[in-house]
């Protein structure tokens, strides 16, 4: 069931993204409303199926890197769909679902192995950690989405290229302001993973430090966002670097926690 | 019948000669020209590019001298022609005035391709038409068509998707950086017309408020007072530009007035707010390097105009598309018209049929004697088997009509049902109700009638 369920929401996810890249090539406002539809069933149905996975063992391996990341998928997805409308964000489901498909793609392909996490003993905080860490990675993807988008936007803006209509962007605007809420709400969840994570490993080995490879990457990431979140809101940073720094900040976050995690 | 359209627009005639024919009110001069034997039917378009009649008329000799002492005695009125108007005349007939209407309708043949105003006016016109009495049902088909083609080209084509004056560029650019115009202000730079122009285009996407800027503050003054804006001096400058979302700047000088330090000295408080610059002055009013501010977007007037002029190149390549919905649809209205042919024809043959019938059932029923129920239901009976033997070749003969060899079919009915029609190739010659008789055909539905065509 959890299978099928997961299976669901991937062709679900995968079907928006291709009726959106109709909706931009035909072009068609009601394709486009279309598109927006079947990526809120698709949000729907990976919620369920979270909910199912967590029936089906009270304590899932969500510290297994292909759940993680479909669960990053799903809160990045909620939150895209909160900002869609006032940030004027239809046209991104494009680039939003197929990026969602392909994490929810490789969680099912791992899903028959689903067992109890090996953490189990650990009490609620390995969940917590995961769940809010999760969030946090999540947010500032979005963020760096948004200014990966700026950045292409204003140098074509700079460049004094005309934009086709049907592309129909979010404005520089409304994406510096996706970029900055999504850092005021992902930084914050990213800190509450690190100390969740650091009461995790405490209870598991009685030091809140243990100087493993994932723990120090984790934490200089963390650093990096903490510094980019002060020059953010705290200087007088202007859109582009913003932009850029949450384009950089989040690609150092993704080595950090997923890429250190290959590479050990 | 033939449609014949005679007219001169933009390409043709100089502006000279078209404000000289140019009608505010067409129904009087409508009236006058359908009240002659020449036209059946009419409808005038006037707008500032384009003068131009469609007719229909059972005699093209005669309608195109009609319209043509049209346009040099009732359009012109007192007003003298300063140059033979013959030299800018075009004229379509049949099929091509069919198509020019098509065409025109679609905005495929005004100076700026893809603009929306024209369907507008073609929609006064037929209106104006339709309410003194002009238009009949044969060009209120033909231009229910044009409507329905021009809906098509807009929906089906992207002809008119991108921004294609200065101003709307402007607009559009603007767009791309802001959210929404509500809460943005804007500092218009000098008080000509070219300002007032793009602050029209500004204020109609919802800008919220102006300030005027000018070296005479009386002229800043008096459009500040039209916009209900604030009006202010050229040494006020800096404290605006820290407050303002939109600057549009087309102001005469040796010097640019805008200039990297001050627009930077400007975004340097609000680093995340920019600042669209719109410079339509000659020599520039800002200095190039003011685009190099981060959060500054500059553009000049080449700027601005070489967008409007790749757009109007892209809705170029976009009207071929739209010539093959012109195409489509004048072949249905085509087909519909030929259709006509068949009608006195099917008209005779059902009067025929009737009269033989409702003879017959006379006769026989005074020979019966019958009651009343008897005879109603004798009656009923008659009409509903003459209806069904002449269902099949009516519906072929109104399907063929369409074809040109088509005649052959209606030739062969008259010569075997014995109608004795006048045999003069044409039969949408009959008479002046003709139209009237082929509409109230097409209601009954004697005439095949396009489903597909909504209005």
């Amino acid at each position: 069931m959890l299978l099928e369920l997961n299976q669901i929401t991937a062709a679900l996810y995968l079907v928006a993204g291709l009726v959106s890249g109709l909706s931009i090539a035909l072009p068609s406002a009601r394709a486009g409303r279309v598109a927006v539809g079947l990526l809120v069933a698709a949000a729907v149905a990976h919620g369920v199926a979270f909910s199912l996975l967590h029936t089906v063992t009270p304590t899932p391996p969500l510290t297994e890197l292909p759940l993680a990341v479909s669960f990053m998928a799903w809160i990045g997805t909620l939150f895209f769909l909160v900002l869609l409308r006032p940030a004027h964000l239809g046209r991104l489901v494009v680039a939003v679902a197929p990026l969602a498909f392909l994490a929810v793609f490789v969680a099912a392909l791992r899903l028959p192995d689903t067992g109890p996490a090996s953490y189990s003993g650990s009490g609620s905080w390995p969940h917590a950690h995961v769940l809010l860490a999760s969030s946090g990675i999540s947010l500032l993807g979005v963020a760096a989405l948004a200014g990966l988008l700026f950045l292409t936007e204003h140098r074509r803006l700079k460049a004094k290229r005309p934009l086709s209509p049907r592309l129909d962007l979010p404005s520089l605007e409304a994406l510096d302001r996706v970029n900055a809420v999504a850092l005021a709400v992902g930084f914050p969840l990213l800190t509450l993973g690190v100390i969740t994570g650091s009461i995790w490993v405490r209870s598991v080995s009685g030091h809140l430090w243990n100087a493993s490879a994932h723990e120090t990457w984790s934490l200089i990431a963390w650093a990096v966002y903490a510094v980019l979140v002060v020059v953010r809101f705290g200087s007088k940073q202007g859109s582009r670097r913003a932009a850029a720094s949450a384009v950089a900040g989040f690609a150092f976050l993704l080595f950090a926690v997923i890429g250190v995690e290959l590479l050990v | 019948m033939k449609i014949l359209l005679i007219g001169m627009n933009h390409r043709s005639a100089p502006v000279e000669l078209r404000e000289r024919l140019a009608v505010d009110d067409p129904a009087p001069a409508l009236r006058k020209l359908v009240a002659g034997d020449e036209i059946d039917e009419a409808v005038l378009l006037s707008t500032c590019n384009r003068v131009e009649v469609v007719a229909l008329t059972r005699s093209v000799v005669a309608a195109r001298h009609r319209l043509r002492s049209f346009f040099r005695r009732d359009l012109a009125g007192d007003r003298p022609l300063l140059t033979d108007i013959e030299k800018h005349v075009y004229e379509f007939g049949g099929a091509e005035a069919v198509r020019h209407v098509l065409r025109v309708a679609s905005a495929l043949d005004s100076m700026v391709v893809g603009e929306p105003q024209i369907l507008g006016q073609t929609k006064e016109a037929y209106r104006a038409a339709s309410e003194c009495g002009a238009c009949g049902p044969i060009l209120g088909r033909l231009f229910q068509n044009a409507f329905t083609t021009a809906k098509r080209v807009r929906s089906e084509t992207r002809i008119a998707e991108r921004p294609v004056s200065v101003a709307r560029v402007a607009v559009d650019l603007a767009h791309q950086i802001f959210d929404h115009f509500a809460d943005k202000r804007a500092l218009l730079i000098g008080a000509g017309e070219m300002i007032e122009t793009a602050l029209e285009a500004l204020r109609g996407a919802g800008l919220a408020s102006v300030a005027v800027a000018n070296r005479t503050p009386e002229r800043a003054g008096e459009l500040a007072a039209r916009f209900e804006a604030t009006a202010h001096g050229l040494d006020e400058l800096p404290a605006l530009l820290a407050g303002v979302d939109v600057v549009l700047s087309c102001i005469g000088g040796d010097r640019p007035i805008l200039t990297r330090e001050c627009v930077a000295r400007a975004l340097s408080e609000r680093p995340h707010q920019p600042l669209f610059l719109i410079d339509l002055g000659v020599p520039r009013n800002a200095e190039p390097e003011v685009g190099q501010v981060e959060n500054a977007y500059l553009y000049d007037i080449d700027d601005l105009g070489s967008v409007a002029h790749e757009n109007a190149e892209e809705r170029r390549r976009e009207a071929a598309r739209g010539e093959a919905i012109v195409v489509e649809q004048q072949h249905r209205f085509d087909g519909w018209f030929a259709a006509l042919r068949a009608v006195p024809t099917i008209r005779h043959l059902r009067s025929r049929a009737e009269e033989i019938r409702s003879r017959e059932v006379q006769r026989n029923l005074g020979r019966l004697g019958s009651d009343p129920e008897t005879a109603e239901a004798v009656e009923r009976l008659t009409r509903a088997i003459v209806n069904k033997i002449l269902h099949e070749p009516v519906s072929r003969l109104r399907r063929e009509a369409e074809r040109e060899e088509g005649m052959a079919y209606l030739e062969v009915a008259r010569m075997l049902f014995g109608l004795d029609e006048p045999d003069d190739g044409d039969d949408r010659h009959e008479s002046s109700e003709s139209a009237t008789d082929a509409e109230e055909d097409l209601a009954a539905g004697d005439l095949r009638h396009d489903p597909t065509d909504p209005e």
